[in-house]
């Protein structure tokens, strides 16, 4: 791991410098936020844009801290992981493409360190993001609907980070491996085509990556089938860890693609 | 002197086009060469081999002790960096990546920077630079760890006359104790400061040897004669020379003879002479002839 740490600061220095550490996690805090209040003024909204028919009644769900929870995942599933693929998904294929990794693949690091550098600011600016998410989503969920036991919480958040790290292994693996446009088309096709198949045809199985979100939820509401939980977290970490070796190998293995 | 880099039969093919082809020299310790060829000829490839970017589809490139990328510094043709960041930390950052210690880094880095001229715009970021300043900070990441061997892609073709004569003159002062290859289609700067030449065309290396050497290979080895006017330089001239406007041209068969003929027909002749000279090619007659050779 040749190079390691002076590579991590260099990713953390641009990180900050680009300022990614201020708006993803701003972007998830408004995503946070958005079910607890959209949900909690529903009514008030329909009266004040009007148009509601006379006699309409509507139904509105009794709502559960919870409940908010899980529709705050829902967003950062599908919004919150768009915008983070598509800020990192050139991180290694766009340094290649513009020539700025040639001056480091010339010198004696190991490609492993420099895979490795990218991984860990990537995760922390997807930790602070979610739990900027989290902690807005679950602050208005509390003033407005009520408390969610902290346990739960935290149970559902480490789960959330753990399919997190799933998402980032895959992101990082495809801008190893492929220009920046295959790379977001592969990365956008194996995790949210991924969610879609789960959703569709995945009564079938209960392991995968791809329904860990849902099980953070089931699990703080004490209905998780303990054994698929654990398979599911385990599948996940193995083929993280697999995703990083292949990433490394490729960064490797196209190292002599960068510009010149 | 000793052999710092050996190159046997390197080779690249890209499908069924072979941009490099089989190329053989050596690099002695502390001189400099220079890679010269039309464009497309290959220096880019070759130089990229030689770095290890690219792998050979043939041949070995074999440098003194052992390990190539520990113990090189490149300068690609147009370098890219991380806007972000200021000059002395990309550069302190090239030191370490190298293996210099953290403190001895930083010290290192300003003392390059000083020297190519960037010490006035080391705590700058590197997206406010101008071409000319990115090209001085390319060589001083390429020299910061003292590299055995400074590989440079057109290191000044980019610059404007200013910028390549300082560009020229850094170089110049690295000579000493670095051993330099650096590709260049601009022949003056390669007249400037060479020790070896490597004629590069269409993948061959088609001539090699000292500046000294591949002159007296492609020299035209006549005298030149201005005289004053168009009939002086008719009626001196003798049927085997040729005339050209006021010049009279001399083949030499025999030096010193024919230098000595020449001057005693000068010294008696009666016409206005404006000027008497060895005639040297220059290093572009010399390139249009390599390649027209080849």
């Amino acid at each position: 791991m040749r190079g390691f740490n002076i590579l991590l600061q260099k990713e953390f220095k641009e990180a900050w410098r680009s300022w990614k550490f201020l708006w993803i996690p701003l972007v998830f805090a408004l995503l946070g936020m958005s079910d607890p209040l959209t949900n909690y003024y529903m009514m008030d909204i329909l009266n004040a844009v009007g148009n509601v028919p006379e006699g309409f009644e509507m139904l509105v769900p009794e709502l559960m801290p919870v409940d908010l929870l899980q529709a705050s995942i829902g967003q950062f599933q599908t919004i919150g992981l768009l915008v983070m693929m598509a800020t990192f998904v050139g991180i290694i294929s766009k340094e290649r493409a513009n020539g700025m990794a040639t001056l480091f693949y010339v010198r004696p690091i190991s490609f492993g360190a420099y895979f490795m550098s990218k991984f860990i600011v990537m995760s922390t600016v997807s930790f602070v993001s979610i739990f900027a998410g989290f902690a807005a989503s679950v602050y208005y969920t509390s003033i407005l609907y009520g408390t969610l036991d902290l346990g739960a919480l935290l149970v559902s958040f480490c789960t959330y980070y753990v399919w997190l790290l799933f998402v980032i292994a895959v992101t990082l693996m495809m801008s190893a491996s492929f220009k920046t446009v295959i790379a977001t088309t592969c990365g956008f096709t194996v995790i949210f085509l991924g969610q879609i198949v789960d959703m569709i045809v995945g009564m079938f199985w209960t392991i995968s990556p791809w329904k860990l979100p849902s099980y953070g939820i089931l699990l703080a509401r004490g209905t998780m089938e303990m054994l698929d939980y654990w398979w599911s977290v385990i599948i996940t970490v193995v083929l993280t860890l697999i995703f990083i070796n292949i990433g490394i190998m490729m960064m490797k293995r196209n190292a002599s693609s960068t510009k010149i | 002197m000793t052999t710092l880099l050996q190159v046997t039969g390197l080779t690249k093919q890209f499908a069924e086009h072979k941009v490099v082809d089989d190329v053989h020299f050596i690099l002695e310790d502390k001189t400099s060469t220079a890679l010269i060829g039309p464009n497309g000829a290959g220096k880019t490839t070759t130089l990229s081999m030689l770095t290890g970017l690219l792998k050979p589809t043939a041949g070995s490139v074999r440098i003194l002790d052992g390990d190539l990328r520990a113990n090189i510094g490149f300068l690609p043709q147009y370098p890219q960096f991380h806007p972000w960041l200021s000059a002395l930390e990309f550069t302190e950052m090239a030191a370490r990546l190298n293996g210099v210690i953290a403190k001895k880094a930083k010290v290192e880095a300003r003392k390059t920077l000083e020297f190519v001229g960037l010490g006035d715009a080391q705590h700058k970021k590197i997206a406010t630079f101008s071409g000319g300043m990115k090209q001085r900070l390319g060589i001083s990441q390429a020299i910061v760890h003292k590299p055995k061997l400074l590989l440079l892609d057109e290191p000044v073709s980019a610059l404007d006359p200013v910028g390549r004569r300082e560009v020229l003159d850094l170089l110049k002062g690295l000579q000493q104790d670095t051993t330099i290859l650096y590709s260049t289609h601009i022949l003056n700067d390669a007249e400037e400061m060479t020790d070896q030449l490597l004629f590069l065309q269409n993948g061959k290396l088609v001539e090699q040897g000292t500046l000294r050497e591949v002159r007296q290979r492609f020299d035209e080895q006549k005298f030149v004669v201005e005289f004053g006017s168009e009939e002086e330089a008719k009626l001196f001239a003798s049927p085997s020379d040729r005339v050209v406007g006021c010049y009279v041209y001399i083949e030499i068969l025999n030096e010193e003879p024919t230098m000595k003929k020449l001057l005693h027909r000068l010294s008696v002749c009666t016409y206005t002479i404006r000027k008497v000279e060895r005639q040297t090619a220059s290093l572009e007659e010399i390139f249009m002839k390599v390649a027209k050779k080849a």
